[in-house]
């Protein structure tokens, strides 16, 4: 059974078509990289899957359910967590509430007003957890706004992560990383994504050679070759597309 | 760690007296003076709330005010053997289903429109009091007589009198303060703050941000609903004064002036505008222009209130040591 299936999806702003006919299957555990150069419709992809954008035509289901239209809450709450391309972390909260505001939500307390947040010890012990994971823990107390780049980028990911997905959108999660922290962030990657399914959106090729089962390569809002690494680096299409780009391989 | 919070349990504890005894420590004149702050604390609190934590500005709160108010002083007229406590509850329960409604259809928007939003309704409701004269007293108020209250235990208590006046007042809003207090530390209050500072990311996380805004919105209306029905308990009087855009003005100055950001804000403003109002329209007749460049004033070079100056000052101490 597919965990996503993109079918025949369109999304225009004003007559601009971003995303014109694309249609996916993603297999549970699948580890699939989205590529392709600017302005391809690669976030755009990603904000229609996770609800922010509701498309013109064409459905999205979830582990077979139709999920197309609904709000970016529901679908969290179904199982699907995203991350973004410019972070977006709550930036006057602390590194540990950051991460507890996931996990509160994840366990529906988000409404709670009759229990104090200190008589439930289950939630930043979590949340440590997590942070541990992310290696962030040692700036658990620091407001989020003020750790540098590359911990904010863990931030984020690790917030989509505490909300206990099945699917996880990563989007450009390596982005501004030098090669150091770009190879820890793979490491990362791929510890969290154990027994979860994958759809990362990189411009990166080391990461997406290193990291996807499957690709897939969007080019002006449609699906230009979808496959695996092998088929995607012997494919001409992809080849003549991207020659006298920066993207090699 | 320890030691702080002893030292707060002290302050408190010692708070706790001094409001115990003021009824026997201050003159009459005075007394009224700390029951007008503390009901007006209690107000400032619940747009504090709305403001300083939720990060919603509302131009219209006083409607929640007035609603308090006016139920209050229909209730007494009406059902005159009514226990005060469930007059002000009832009071409370019309300012919450109030504040619902227009939080129902102002949460949906943000910002400016919010704002506009809050203040188009208080219009309606002020219009309401205005022209439904058989019931509000339209131009003229209502006046109210209040008779006794009986607590198990303590008997009739006669509510004319100020130092009982001063007592259900000051148990009401310490009561409803610490509840605030309280609420803030829970999940929700929790939920309230991220949303605040992101509520995009909230969304995609699993927040109902709608839901969270348009909760904190009647929690809000509901606490200025009990000090608007305070209000009237104590002046024994409702008015469109209770509910016009000059009072959805003045809580807003009340606010800015403590600092929207602490928890203690609202009772530092109100002190201070009441004490500064009282002082200065003893002097002149043009108070109102002294309170106004008082306030841009505030805005311009101390934004975040008396709360914020003290903190500045607290840590230029700290760093000069």
């Amino acid at each position: 059974m597919t965990h996503l299936e993109i079918i025949d999806l369109h999304k225009d702003f004003s007559g601009l078509h971003v995303i014109s006919g694309v249609s996916l299957k993603i297999a549970p555990g699948e580890r699939h990289a989205v590529i392709g150069p600017n302005g391809a419709g690669k976030s755009t992809l990603f904000n229609l899957i996770s609800g922010r954008y509701r498309p013109n035509k064409g459905r999205i289901l979830f582990k077979g359910e139709d999920i197309t239209g609904w709000s970016p809450l529901k679908i969290n709450r179904r199982g699907l967590a995203r991350s973004f391309q410019i972070t977006n972390i709550f930036k006057n909260m602390t590194v540990l509430q950051n991460i507890e505001n996931a996990i509160l939500a994840r366990k529906g307390m988000q409404f709670k007003m009759f229990r104090l947040l200190k008589n439930m010890p289950e939630v930043p012990d979590e949340a440590r957890s997590i942070m541990e994971t992310i290696s962030v823990a040692e700036h658990a107390d620091a407001p989020a706004g003020e750790l540098s780049y590359g911990l904010q980028r863990a931030l984020e990911i690790g917030i989509a992560l505490a909300t206990g997905p099945n699917l996880l959108l990563l989007d450009e999660p390596t982005a501004g990383m030098t090669k150091e922290e770009t190879r820890e962030a793979v490491t990362l990657i791929e510890k969290i994504t154990e027994g979860k399914t994958l759809i990362i959106i990189e411009h990166d090729m080391d990461v997406v050679f290193s990291l996807a089962d499957q690709i897939t390569v969007l080019n002006y809002g449609e699906i230009l070759a979808s496959g695996t690494p092998q088929d995607i680096k012997n494919n001409p299409d992809v080849k003549r597309a991207y020659l006298g780009n920066k993207i090699c391989f | 760690m320890k030691n702080n919070k002893l030292i707060y349990l002290a302050i408190g504890f010692v708070v706790l007296v001094l409001l115990a005894v003021f009824p026997f420590i201050l003159p009459k004149l005075q007394l009224n003076i700390v029951i007008e702050i503390a009901f007006f604390s209690l107000f400032v609190l619940s747009y504090t709330l709305l403001l300083g934590y939720g990060g919603l500005l509302s131009f219209g709160h006083a409607a929640f005010f007035g609603i308090g108010g006016y139920l209050t002083a229909i209730i007494i007229r009406s059902f005159p053997g009514v226990h005060l406590l469930l007059v002000i509850l009832i009071s409370a329960a019309a300012a919450a289903l109030a504040a619902f409604w227009v939080g129902f259809f102002c949460v949906r928007r943000s910002g400016t429109y919010f704002a506009l939003l809050t203040l188009a309704f208080n219009q309606f409701f002020f219009a309401v009091a205005l022209k439904w004269s058989s019931v509000t007293g339209g131009d003229d108020g209502l006046g109210i007589k209040l008779g006794d209250m009986y607590l198990p235990f303590v008997g009739n208590i006669h509510m004319h009198s100020t130092t009982n006046m001063y007592y259900l007042v000051m148990a009401v809003v310490v009561l409803c303060m610490v509840g605030c207090w309280f609420l803030l530390k829970t999940p929700f209050g929790n939920t309230v703050a991220a949303v605040k500072d992101n509520e995009d990311r909230a969304w995609f996380i699993g927040y109902n941000v709608l839901r969270t805004k348009l909760t904190l919105f009647t929690i809000s209306g509901l606490i200025a609903g009990i000090a608007g029905s305070l209000f009237v308990l104590f002046e024994e009087f409702v008015s469109l004064g209770c509910i016009n855009l000059v009072m959805s003005t003045q809580v807003l100055f009340m606010a800015f002036i403590g600092g929207t950001g602490s928890f203690f804000g609202p009772i530092l403003g109100s002190a201070v505008y009441i004490y500064f109002t009282e002082w200065i329209s003893g002097i002149t007749e043009n108070w109102e222009f002294f309170l106004g460049v008082l306030f841009i004033l505030l805005i311009m070079y101390a934004h975040r209130g008396l709360i914020g100056i003290i903190g500045f000052v607290v840590d230029r101490f700290r760093t000069s040591e």
